[in-house]
């Protein structure tokens, strides 16, 4: 099944497809925002982790939304863009998410440098998991976001020490 | 099952203890249960099934919020009994019943920041028993925190308190919008706990 006919499969729209981006340029973009400086967020009710909020990757980003336009049959723009890097002990809570008005695509490139088990989104639907992306280096996920859905990113655990996740989360609109 | 340790003697220095304790009210116990009942106690447990649970805050195994075997029923009855008058005149809250569920957390469990505090749910104080465990765990402290309000907004939580799941180890804690704590990971062993909540 392609990356488009899986898009349009379930009514909630969503797809993971693998090696979107390769290690080369996935090591170079993370070497980039390490010089941009990562922001510590720390409201740890809500979350921990870095952060870079002005994404300096206008490239990237604007073939991202080409590739998320392809898969989607929508015509789509960049209309938000950061990136979260998640250290062991990390996490994004739900509560920390918010709805958003109409239906934007939620695109996710990951960043990381390796696997790590278990550090996954979920995405829910009236709190009910109906998406999970893993960690998978290199990869990309497109879901549709709307008012019921909510996204968090699960607990990094200490158990794997030296763990990185980097994710590029760009929110896409017509 | 349930029988005061002496240090409940003195209820008006328990007190004080309660509300003078950072960063926010709590009291620990050791030594809590005489270690003759605790067999009885490891027994009852070892009957009471166990499932799964995750979700964006925690990974743990534990019991369902009602217990399944009438053992636990009647410990969780009885602890509720024992404690609920000598904690209402030490906190200065009406206590009157309490849930209780077992849990365990092996390696990579774990129990995110949050503060119990639940409009319309009546949780009045939160409570952990450490039970003795086969494998003592490595990690999983109680962690409580200070929260900074600007309003009823919390804008900054800092760790203030690390408490080790000491085997046969109480703790009480108040419940409140800033009563933020977490159960650190368990990063070995086995760390096994019956805890819950009082209520008016």
């Amino acid at each position: 099944m392609s990356a488009r006919e899986s898009w349009t499969a379930t009514p909630m729209p969503a797809v993971v497809v693998p090696h979107a981006l390769g290690e080369g340029l996935a090591a170079e973009a993370r070497a980039r925002l390490e010089r941009a400086g990562y922001t510590r967020y720390a409201l740890l009710d809500r979350g921990s982790y870095d952060e870079v909020k002005a994404v300096g990757e206008a490239e990237l980003l604007e073939a991202l939304a080409g590739v998320a336009g392809e898969i989607t049959g929508r015509s789509l723009v960049v209309a938000e863009s950061r990136v979260l890097r998640l250290l062991p002990g990390d996490y994004v809570l739900l509560r920390h998410d918010r709805v958003h008005e109409g239906r934007p695509v939620e695109l996710v490139l990951d960043l990381s440098p390796a696997v790590v088990p278990g550090a996954e989104l979920h995405y829910r639907h009236r709190g009910q998991v109906f998406f999970t992306v893993p960690s998978a280096p290199g990869s990309l996920s497109l879901v549709e976001r709307g008012p019921t859905v909510l996204c968090n990113h699960t607990y990094v655990s200490k158990l794997h020490a030296g763990a990185s996740v980097v994710r590029l989360v760009v929110l896409l609109r017509e | 099952m349930w029988r005061l340790v002496s240090s409940f003697d003195d209820e008006a220095r328990l007190g004080e203890t309660w509300r003078a304790a950072t960063p926010f009210p709590h009291l620990v116990f050791d030594d809590f249960v005489p270690v003759e009942v605790l067999p009885e106690l490891l027994a009852v447990l070892e009957e009471e099934p166990v499932d799964r649970f995750e979700g964006d805050i925690f990974a743990f195994e534990a019991s369902r919020p009602v217990p399944r075997t009438a053992e636990l029923l009647q410990l969780r009855d009885s602890f509720a009994e024992t404690l609920a008058g000598p904690l209402s005149r030490i906190t200065d809250k009406m206590l009157r019943r309490a849930d209780m569920r077992a849990f365990a957390y092996r390696p990579g469990h774990f129990l995110l920041p949050h503060s119990d505090h639940e409009e319309g749910v009546g949780r009045a104080l939160a409570y952990a028993y450490y039970v003795p465990s086969p494998e003592p765990p490595l990690g999983g402290e109680l962690e409580l925190f200070t929260c900074t309000l600007e309003g009823r907004e919390v804008v900054r939580t800092e760790s203030a308190l690390l408490i080790e799941p000491r085997s046969n180890r109480l703790v009480v804690f108040d419940v409140s919008d800033v009563s933020l704590h977490q159960v650190r990971e368990v990063l070995g062993g086995l760390r096994v706990s019956l805890a819950g909540w009082f209520y008016p």
